[in-house]
């Protein structure tokens, strides 16, 4: 009988004492293995291993003969992926979280004190590799001796708090005491994973061996043939960790430092901070109840089913580059075409992600432009040892630049980046796949024209597709993948793969204007020119938007894209969809006078020079058209500008143009940065409540000097699948 | 020749005076952009190549093979071998004539070759009395001993060694490759003003060859390493003077033999970057990988000579190379000698049309032949556009290769000098088309 045959078992539990191995490969030796049945790819820590882990240490205590455990995975590189993630965003009791929570405090403990440093008769030695992530990471920590697998593969660390929770597994009590308080507070804040010579340095594990060795030297370490000392943290265990003045200096810094990323929209990382601290000063027993308590909350939290939420779709996302479960083949070299900022930008990408990259403009400057500026973010990188040398070296060998129509015979797609107009594009293509392998992928990088205008005139459509990339191209998360009418899916799964292999995260959309981002973004930023046209004052509505989550505010956005662009965009939206999306031209004497934002210093705001090259805004541009003032509530603007977008997302989803709501949301979030911790826009949405959302709609739409202006009442007229969902009690989201 | 040894397809970087543009560059970079150009151009899969062959005189420390690592940072496939070889200025031909006889040899059909040289990279080290202190501080075990070691320190120690120095130093004879100029200029009675003459021309015929688009038709721009914000692509060579006079080249002092020798740095090629690439095969796989060659390999040879008149061997290999393709100098169109100093190309041109000289150096019974300046370096030559010892061996026969259709000749001579005392030839033949 176990301590956890009461708590919900996955479907496809196997029987109890399948997930744990016990081998003995020599006398006094016992290797504890975690093989679950259940998991044949990453073994995870759910509640059968949890079952079994305690079965395995009650067999354990009976082996009489053994002085050294050994704790590993079924491959040196493949040890488990950290807690269930799903049963994590199953749990809706808070009490529910608690009891799960204790229990595997108390099987840990139980490890902990079979450890000789705790008391224990064996030497106990966690011996993993590969990716060693939050519980996996937890449980190592209550070994004597942790041995870690020296590879590229190899991460560690504990990243919970991305996932809107905290280390309760023990790791926020057990991290502070191993490698002290400052290194501990920074671990779990930023929830880094640790490669395998920076782990060592901080003293989260205490030795590196190569994979295949690991057994070997995990094994004498625990028989003692080996000497594997750990650091002390000596005086600086006493004056830092356990002196409650320097403790309080950390947490301070650390709170003001999280409140300023956060703007105290994540409570995670704050509950951090007060166990991590007090760890060091407290019993091991006290600060595991306060883990207990600090759960309840948070596990189930809206912002923690957010994060988990987007952390899920953004794995599912990975398998759009696949072809019947298997990788779609990835590209080893491909063209772009057309060396502004944006093509530079692709190809500079592609060069560093190892992907040879043949750069075309017919002027020889904008070339030289792309590979000045790639040696300079390449330099940059080498520099702060994000690349090392020859990586630096690569990155830059593999950019080749021509103005010529020469060398491109072996590329497997293109990507054009050119003027924005149908002819030109059509023109780049027409004489591409002239020198292109007939199989090659065309893939345009246009915003605003249809991928199908472009494939039409082309003998070959289904290898035309849409690869929007998002300005900045090495900043923007998403690109949107644009299926054509006649776009293959062989094609759509090699693009996929491309975005994926170049660190992106892809959603497929449909061919419509704009695609998804943009078509959401157009009345979102257009009712914040209307906004300021009604007088409302430009700062208070950035500030309200940056409150609601928004990564930066519509003005300052419009200011960042450049009012050129944002015009050419919403003039194509208007074009495709008439009436709703009718651009307001409040800010058109900015345009007209050359003022296109941060690119010419001057915009909707001034933009000066400020540290470290980057530009800061002082304030309107006092040469900016201006409306008599008006004061507008916090409420009313967030509701104008979001539900506008809202309202065209249930649209858009009605029509299908991405595959469903988690696609939408994911979309939102790392398309346009919409506010993680409320997982996305429709997520936000169904958490309000749709007949609220759908009364509130209605309500603008008969307000007075929104309603009654050409866009407003259309704009803010429920959208009938809104309407649907919020008279039958349903949601976005199932 | 059923089925002759062509150079299929060739491109250069352009060639920039060391320490300016170049300054930031390495030998691995440079090389494998134009190695990856060319690879790009041709269309060609880099496993179908049998090697890659790269001359290079001073590879960077860290790259002593250069040529493996110019191959695998150009993507040319793991499994293709490749080597370095070293003739020192003529290290880039070494590469295509060593190509050349593993083809004949039939140990493979196509190579990847190319010249390079980054002379900006060219170190300073410390001397023996420097290494011999360094050596003796890290045996020290004790901090007594550690400090007398260190008491041992002289200024005389920061006295560093320059590489570049050095290595244009023939060790043999203890002479500068400069005052091997300067012996030649004595022996034929060489004046100041006759090597200013050729230099001013050399400078004028490349700034031509610039403006006219010749040089472009070799040459592909090149955005060095360590280019800052707001530069433009080099597409030229650098060295080339618009500017340059006779008044001004009168008013530099001798720089070898102070102060009545006739080499100054005005009248001798200026210390260069570059990288040249050119793809060695026979005729009928250019055929089949759909090039057309740049031009057919007639014959080569390597001579050697006195090390203290090194700058003669281009005549001594230039009369084994055209007695193994069976002409004479007058069937040559185009002719490019390397251009290390005036006089000493100045010394070859009289060589070359000396019947005393055939007779007692080369056993002939008669001169090799005139060389008109209407044969001789048309787009002027290593003063102008530099020489970056490795590369410009291959260089050379790419600028040779691509004039015979320019100039509408049937044969094109190649040669050099080579410091230590050799030349080296290859005859070149207008492909067939």
């Amino acid at each position: 009988m176990s301590a956890f045959d009461d708590l919900p078992q996955p479907e496809n539990a196997p029987p109890p004492g399948s997930c744990w191995r016990i081998e003995r490969p020599e006398a006094g030796l016992l290797h504890l293995v975690l093989d679950p049945p259940h998991r044949p790819k990453i073994a995870v820590f759910d509640v059968p291993a949890m079952r079994d882990l305690d079965l395995a240490l009650d067999e354990i205590e009976k082996e009489g003969e053994a002085r050294g455990l050994v704790l590993t995975g079924r491959e040196p590189l493949s040890f488990a992926g950290g807690a269930d993630v799903d049963a994590i965003a199953g749990i809706t009791d808070p009490e529910q979280a608690a009891v799960l929570v204790s229990r595997v405090h108390a099987i840990f403990n139980r490890l902990e004190r079979m450890g000789r440093g705790h008391g224990g008769r064996l030497f106990t030695v966690a011996a993993v590799g590969g990716p060693v992530p939050g519980g996996a990471c937890e449980i190592t920590l209550c070994c004597d001796r942790t041995v870690l697998a020296d590879h590229a593969k190899t991460r560690i660390g504990l990243p919970e708090v991305k996932l809107g929770i905290f280390p309760a597994w023990g790791g926020s009590s057990r991290l502070p005491r191993r490698v002290g308080l400052p290194a501990a507070m920074q671990a779990i804040l930023t929830g880094r994973l640790y490669r395998p010579r920076a782990a060592k340095k901080i003293g989260l594990v205490d030795r590196l061996t190569q994979p295949e060795y690991l057994l070997r030297v995990a094994g004498d370490v625990a028989m003692g043939r080996m000497k594997c000392p750990r650091r002390s943290r000596g005086w600086r265990g006493l004056l830092i960790d356990k002196n409650p003045l320097a403790g309080a200096f950390v947490v301070n810094a650390s709170r003001k430092q999280v409140m300023k990323q956060t703007r105290g929209h994540y409570p995670a990382p704050l509950t951090a901070i007060d166990i991590v601290s007090r760890a060091p000063r407290v019993s091991l027993a006290r600060s595991l109840a306060a883990e207990v308590e600090a759960v309840k909350p948070l596990a189930t939290s809206p912002v923690a089913k957010s994060l988990i939420g987007l952390f899920k779709l953004s794995e599912e996302a990975k398998k759009l580059g696949e072809v019947d479960g298997e990788k779609a083949p990835g590209i080893e070299r491909g063209a772009v075409i057309g060396g502004g900022v944006m093509g530079g930008a692709i190809a500079g990408l592609m060069a560093e992600k190892g992907i040879a990259a043949r750069l075309r403009d017919l002027d020889q400057a904008a070339l030289d432009r792309a590979v000045i500026e790639q040696q300079a973010v390449v330099g940059k990188k080498k520099k702060k040892r994000r690349l090392k040398p020859h990586e630096a070296d690569r990155a830059l060998d593999l950019l080749e630049t021509t103005t010529e129509p020469l060398g491109f015979g072996r590329c497997e797609i293109a990507i054009e980046a050119v003027a924005e107009v149908l002819e030109v594009k059509r023109k780049v293509f027409g004489e591409l796949a002239g020198l292109l392998p007939p199989d090659a992928i065309l893939a345009t990088n246009t915003s605003s024209l249809s991928v199908d205008a472009i494939a039409e005139t082309l003998p070959s459509p289904e290898r035309v597709i849409g690869m929007h990339f998002f300005n900045p191209v090495r900043k923007m998360p998403l690109v949107e993948i644009v299926r054509g009418a006649k776009t293959s899916d062989a094609v759509v799964a090699r693009t996929a793969r491309l975005a994926l292999d170049l660190g992106k995260t892809p959603v497929v959309t449909k061919d419509v204007a704009g695609f998804l981002v943009n078509r959401l973004l157009g009345p979102y930023l257009d009712e914040a020119v209307r906004l300021a046209e009604a007088g409302a004052d430009l700062g208070k509505v950035d500030r309200a938007l940056l409150e609601f989550g928004m990564p930066m505010g519509p003005y300052e956005l419009l200011d960042e894209v450049g009012l050129d662009i944002a015009g050419h965009a919403a003039s194509s939206l208007e074009e495709a969809y008439g009436e709703r999306m009718t651009a307001c031209t409040f800010f058109k004497p900015l345009l007209e006078t050359g003022q296109l934002g941060k690119k010419t210093g001057r915009g909707i705001y001034v933009w000066e020079e400020g540290k470290g090259g980057r530009q800061r805004n002082a304030g309107r541009n006092p040469t900016g058209p201006r409306a008599v003032a008006h004061e507008f509530s916090t409420e009313e603007i967030v509701d104008r500008t979001v539900l506008a977008m809202l309202n065209e997302a249930a649209r858009a989803l009605e029509e299908e143009v991405v595959a469903g709501p988690r696609e939408l949301d994911l979309a939102t979030v790392f398309g346009m940065g919409f506010a993680p911790f409320r997982g996305g826009l429709l997520r936000y949405a169904d958490r309000r409540g749709l007949p609220a959302i759908v009364e509130r709609l209605r309500l603008l739409a008969d307000k007075q000097g929104v309603g009654d202006r050409a866009s407003g009442r259309p704009r803010f007229e429920p959208a009938p699948l809104l309407v649907e969902l919020a008279r039958d009690g349903r949601h976005f989201h199932g | 020749m059923p089925d002759p040894i062509v150079l299929a397809a060739g491109l250069r970087l352009p060639q920039a005076r060391a320490g300016v543009r170049y300054a930031r560059e390495d030998a691995g970079h440079l090389g494998a952009t134009a190695a990856r150009e060319l690879l790009a151009r041709t269309g060609l899969d880099g496993s179908e190549l049998d090697e890659v062959i790269v001359g290079c005189v001073g590879p960077p420390h860290d790259q002593a093979n250069v040529a493996r690592v110019i191959a695998l940072r150009a993507g040319v496939p793991r499994a293709v071998p490749a080597h370095t070889v070293g003739r020192n200025c003529a290290s880039g031909m070494q590469a295509v004539t060593t190509a050349a006889t593993h083809i004949e040899a039939g140990r493979g059909e196509l190579f990847l070759c190319l010249g390079v040289e980054v002379m900006s990279a060219y170190p300073l080290m410390f001397n023996r009395k420097a290494t011999d202190f360094f050596a003796r501080l890290a045996k020290t075990k004790t901090l007594g001993a550690r400090l007398g070691a260190f008491l041992k320190f002289r200024p005389a120690m920061l006295a560093p060694r320059i590489m570049l120095v050095e290595g244009l130093t023939d060790p043999t004879n203890g002479l500068i490759m400069g005052s091997t100029a300067e012996v030649l200029a004595r022996d034929f009675g060489i004046g100041r003003e006759e090597a200013d003459a050729f230099a001013l021309e050399s400078h004028r015929r490349a700034k031509r060859a610039h403006e006219s688009g010749r040089m472009a038709r070799e040459i592909v721009p090149h955005v060095p390493l360590g280019a800052r914000s707001g530069d433009a692509a080099l597409d030229r060579d650098d060295g080339v003077r618009d500017d340059q006079s006779l008044e001004a080249l009168a008013k530099l002092r001798p720089y070898f033999e102070k102060p009545d020798g006739i080499v100054t740095v005005g009248n001798a090629c200026g210390i260069t970057d570059g990288a040249t690439a050119i793809l060695v095969t026979r005729r009928s796989r250019a055929d089949a990988l759909g090039l057309t060659p740049l031009a057919t390999i007639r014959s080569f040879a390597w001579a050697g000579c006195d090390p203290a008149r090194m700058g003669l061997g281009p005549v001594y290999s230039s009369a084994k190379a055209l007695a193994d393709a069976g002409c004479t100098l007058a069937d040559v169109g185009a002719v490019e000698i390397n251009e290390a100093f005036a006089a000493q190309v100045l010394a070859c041109r009289k060589a070359f049309a000396s019947d005393e000289f055939a007779a007692k150096e080369l056993g002939a019974a008669s001169a090799l032949g005139e060389l008109g300046p209407d044969k001789l370096n048309v787009n002027g030559g290593a003063i102008a556009v530099g020489h970056p010892v490795g590369a410009t061996g291959a260089r050379l026969l790419l600028t040779t290769a691509l004039e015979l259709a320019a100039g509408d000749h049937e044969l094109g001579l190649a040669t050099l000098c080579i410091g230590g005392g050799q030349g080296g030839a290859v005859v070149l033949e207008r492909s067939a088309a």
